[in-house]
């Protein structure tokens, strides 16, 4: 494999690049899914390849191929060097990536037990109990249960010396239960409606506590058929970190992703109302909100020993008391925000895609109420749980949310249960609307496994852990 | 993906090292480069090459799958192997189906050499002479030109091109496609154009470009409107990503047999106004797709609705052995817990005129150039939300006025299928052959803030 990466530099080199690295990478996939007592899906699959990526004549290049005999290393090699001589005809300014220290290095995840070691019937039998569970409830149409796992080990190497080799584990589990009656479908998911991944091995399921809620989650969802809908106007809105985890996602971690601030994204994913000059001077949030970014967080899917560029995880804050005070960046972009290095940042959805600007994890800090305490402190207002449906504009402000279900909360007691709940507003205004969060013991590192970016398209993992928080006079019921 | 001949021996190869009663193969893959450019610069050049093997083997009503990219002869034994093994770990399936035999299928001419090879520096020649344009009007280009073959999807899953079974099922199908796209900036202003075909020469790189200049100078100091009810005329790509949500959430048998889909209990009713017709057709001359599923069973074009009147979902093998009926060759891989998908939509139903009439003949409405981020709401009345984007502007009098700021929607698209008033020719967009449409009462929800 090394021998491979070395003769892919080492041709990319001899064409006249600046810069090259490789990245080699092998990945196993098996994926389970029950419906209704049956197996739903099942697949395992193998994959493995590897990436040239170039500067050459100012201007990137990248060739990819899952031919791995040494006629197509060097094949491929030369035609990113190609490529990057393509692109250098429609350039502004040279490329000059920020310094970065040669490492050699091996990482990989903390990982207990070896999902791909775990008979495939062991699983079954879990998520049939979940299943067996769930249909118990009376009213309930499909339940569905699921598990995924990911192992990735991947070979970089870069013109600079640079030599790391890690592995990546993840693993994850969740259910959903719907129920269907009188032209109206109501579904309740759990933990969340990606159900729960983590980096980690098998040990990671035991944690999801699918069979402790499987009950719990089916009544739910019987329930919500003949629920009150969610009423209109003004509220103050608790959230779950269910739904959190997703707001903090769609309104701080892609605004605040250098590549987008800058426009390289404009045609696809959008820009960013977090530019350049914003930083260290809005006030994104009310002094309750600290955004920390950590790929170093123990369990997170962006939990890594370095980025694909090689730079070393690190941990920082996007958001200090309500302060804008950080990027996400590159090697490529880091200056462009006055920084000296990448914050390393850079990931790539497999060996056939280039390292692009990914959100790590991205967490809200612990605040210091409890659960209870905020519902009792609250007059007029909804508790929310469970995303459903999420969009927001291009550049980031205005965002509409719903969620799987809502409690009334009126005088400091949680009362009926609401369906369809939704609620909309500005990023900016909204995260200043935040008077109170919970903390450490509600915290919880939610796992997203779905975000999209980039074209060609690239799917990423990260972890956004949030405890429940409190945002006062929000627009809900807003899709009648 | 390969050519025929070695992808057939490829299958064959795995056929015969079978000990399972059933045996399905599948082959995907093919070329795909990308050329990428923002602020006037290229600033992402990408190729891959890959090639998949699926397969599945079965044991009376067990069935297992095993998926690699190794596809020399240890890579498919053991690929061969491992769907055996974990089809006699998995408990039975007792609705799983016999797999089929051998199926006739329509020739699609899909497939141009010059589009499969095309060189990066024709790509960025091309993405050149648009960013000159940009340039020319004091404007940033940000966009992509995109070749290749095969079936590389837009996140690089692969999808089936070569079939076989141990029933005789033999496919085959191969195209290429080329796509040019393009935002054009300016000082709180933007503009956007996309084509997308099999045959590169159909992509007018500057007209797709001088669409987006035009949109971003005229919309250029945006004035903000209320939210409110607006006519509106919806340009092709806008009534592409409504229809694809649509047939997302509501075309298919599963979702009808599960009582999740707006068709439940409206089968036979005139549920839109009475000229629209919706249609999936893969053999649609713009679209040219894949001629079977993902079972094997050949792709029927399926009337959905005709003159307002729903006809019916599309299916699988499986749902439509549960209706009786013959599957209409839009079905995914076997086993999955979604059923049927439509992924060709056809719309049509008025006599079209030109999108420039469209407008001339309006009063006053909002003109949409394409929607972002949309999701669903509500899936039994299809309620979608969504952003405008890149070319939102005020028509009066027959005339654009000036741009306007952009809105959130949420809106219900049944309702608005009831609403249309006019069509203009029905174009290529967002995998979809839909017209621009002019709309009354479209409910926008919200602004804010450019
Ligand atoms: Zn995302």
């Amino acid at each position: 494999m090394k021998e491979l990466a070395m003769l892919a530099i080492d041709a990319a080199k001899a064409r006249g690049a600046a810069y090259a690295d490789v990245r080699l990478v092998e990945t196993r996939v098996e994926n389970l899914g029950t419906k209704n007592g049956k197996v739903g899906s099942y697949e395992a699959s193998e994959d493995m390849g590897f990436g040239v990526r170039v500067i050459a004549s100012g201007a990137w290049g990248f060739a990819s191929s899952d031919d791995m005999s040494r006629e197509s290393v060097e094949k491929t090699a030369r035609a990113a060097v190609e490529t990057a001589l393509a692109s250098s005809k429609v350039k502004e300014e040279e490329l000059i990536l920020a310094p970065e220290s040669a490492h050699v290095a091996k990482w990989s995840t903390l990982c207990e037990t070896d999902p791909f070691k775990v008979p495939l019937s062991q699983k079954l039998e879990h998520l049939f109990k979940v299943d067996e569970a769930l249909r118990k409830v009376k009213g309930l149409t499909i339940a569905e249960c699921s598990m995924g796992f990911v192992r990735e080990k991947q070979l970089f190497a870069s013109t600079e010396g640079s030599l790391i080799e890690q592995e990546l584990v993840h693993s994850g589990a969740g259910m959903t239960a719907t129920a269907v009656g009188g032209g109206d479908v109501q579904r309740r998911s759990f933990p969340s409606s990606e159900g729960h991944s983590a980096s980690g091995g098998y040990e990671v399921i035991g944690r999801v506590k699918l069979l402790e809620n499987a009950g719990r989650i089916a009544e739910e969802a019987v329930a919500l058929l003949s629920a009150d809908v969610c009423p209109s106007g003004k509220k103050d809105v608790i959230l779950d970190g269910s739904q959190l985890c997703l707001q903090i996602h769609e309104s701080i971690g892609h605004p605040s992703e250098l590549d987008r601030v800058l426009g390289t994204e404009a045609n696809y994913a959008g820009t960013s109302y977090l530019s350049l000059d914003k930083l260290g001077k809005l006030r994104l949030g009310s002094k309750y909100v600290t955004i920390v970014a950590d790929s170093t967080l123990p369990g997170g899917l962006a939990t890594v020993g370095f980025d694909d560029e090689g730079v070393p995880a690190q941990k920082w804050e996007l958001v200090k008391d309500g302060l804008f005070v950080g990027y996400l960046t590159s090697r490529e972009n880091a200056r462009a925000c006055g920084e000296q290095r990448s914050r390393g940042c850079m990931r790539a959805d497999g060996w056939n895609r280039i390292p692009l600007v990914r959100m790590t994890n991205i967490g809200l800090a612990p605040g210091t109420w409890k659960l209870e305490d905020l519902i009792a402190d609250t007059a007029d207002g909804l508790l929310m749980e469970t995303n459903k449906s999420w969009s927001i504009d291009q550049m980031r402000y205005n965002f509409q949310f719903s969620t799987e279900i809502a409690w009334e909360i009126k005088n400091g007691k949680k009362g009926r249960m609401l369906k369809n709940p939704n609620y909309q507003g500005i990023s900016t205004e909204f995260w200043n609307s935040c008077d109170a969060v919970c903390d450490e013991t509600h915290w919880w590192p939610w796992g997203i496994i779905n975000c999209g970016k980039g074209q060609p398209g690239q799917i990423a993992r990260m972890s956004h852990g949030s405890a429940p928080a409190r945002f006062r006079g929000v627009n809900v019921g807003v899709a009648r | 993906m390969m050519e025929k001949a070695r992808a057939e021996s490829i299958l064959r190869s795995a056929l015969e090292l079978s000990k399972s009663d059933e045996i399905e193969v599948c082959l995907g893959g093919g070329s795909y480069s990308l050329t990428r450019f923002a602020n006037n610069t290229i600033h992402q050049n990408v190729s891959e090459k890959r090639n998949q093997l699926s397969v599945r083997s079965v044991f009376g009503k067990k069935s297992g799958k095993a998926v690699t990219n190794k596809l020399d002869p240890e890579g498919v034994l053991s690929a061969v192997r491992q769907s055996e093994t974990a089809a006699a770990a998995q408990p039975e399936i007792p609705e799983l189906l016999p797999m089929p035999g051998p199926q006739q299928y329509p020739v699609v001419d899909a497939f141009s050499p010059e589009t499969a090879s095309l060189p990066p520096g024709f790509r960025a020649e091309a993405v050149a002479r648009a960013v000159r344009l940009c340039k020319k009007n004091g404007l940033q280009a940000a966009g992509y030109f995109s070749s290749g073959y095969g079936s590389l999807g837009g996140y690089g899953e692969v999808s089936p091109l070569a079939m076989a079974n141990s029933r005789g099922l033999s496919a085959y199908h191969s195209g290429t496609e080329a796509s040019f796209s393009i935002t054009a900036m300016g000082e709180g202003s933007s503009g956007w154009g996309q084509e997308t075909s099999w045959l590169v020469s159909n992509i007018d790189v500057e007209k797709v470009a001088s669409v987006a200049v035009e949109k971003a100078l005229l919309s250029s100091k945006p004035r903000q409107l209320e939210p409110g009810k607006y006519k509106v005329i919806l340009e092709p790509a806008a009534v592409a990503e409504l229809m694809a949500y649509m047939a997302w959430v509501g075309f298919g048998a599963l979702q009808l047999q599960e009582g999740r889909s707006f068709m439940a209990g409206k089968v036979g009713q005139k549920v839109f106004g009475e000229n629209i017709s919706i249609y999936d057709d893969v053999y649609h001359d713009l679209l040219r797709g894949r001629p079977f599923d993902s079972e094997g069973m050949p792709r029927k074009r399926v009337t959905i609705a005709e003159k307002g009147v729903l006809k019916g979902p599309v299916y699988d093998r499986i749902t439509a052995s549960k209706d009786q009926k013959e599957s209409t060759g839009h079905g995914l891989p076997v086993p999955n817990t979604s059923g049927p998908e439509a992924s060709s939509v056809v719309l049509e139903g008025f006599q079209p005129v030109t999108p420039e009439e469209l407008v001339k003949r309006t009063d006053r409405a909002i003109l949409v150039t394409r929607f972002w981020y949309v999701n669903v709401v509500d899936p039994m009345k299809v309620v979608l939300t969504g952003m405008t984007r890149d070319g939102t502007f005020l028509v009066e009098n027959g005339k654009i006025a000036c741009g306007i700021r952009n809105f959130r929607f949420n809106q219900s698209v049944i309702e608005l299928l009831s609403n249309v008033e006019a069509m203009s020719t029905p174009v290529r967009t967002g995998g979809c052959v839909v017209p621009g449409l002019l709309v009354r009462d479209f409910n926008f929800s919200s602004g804010t803030e450019f």
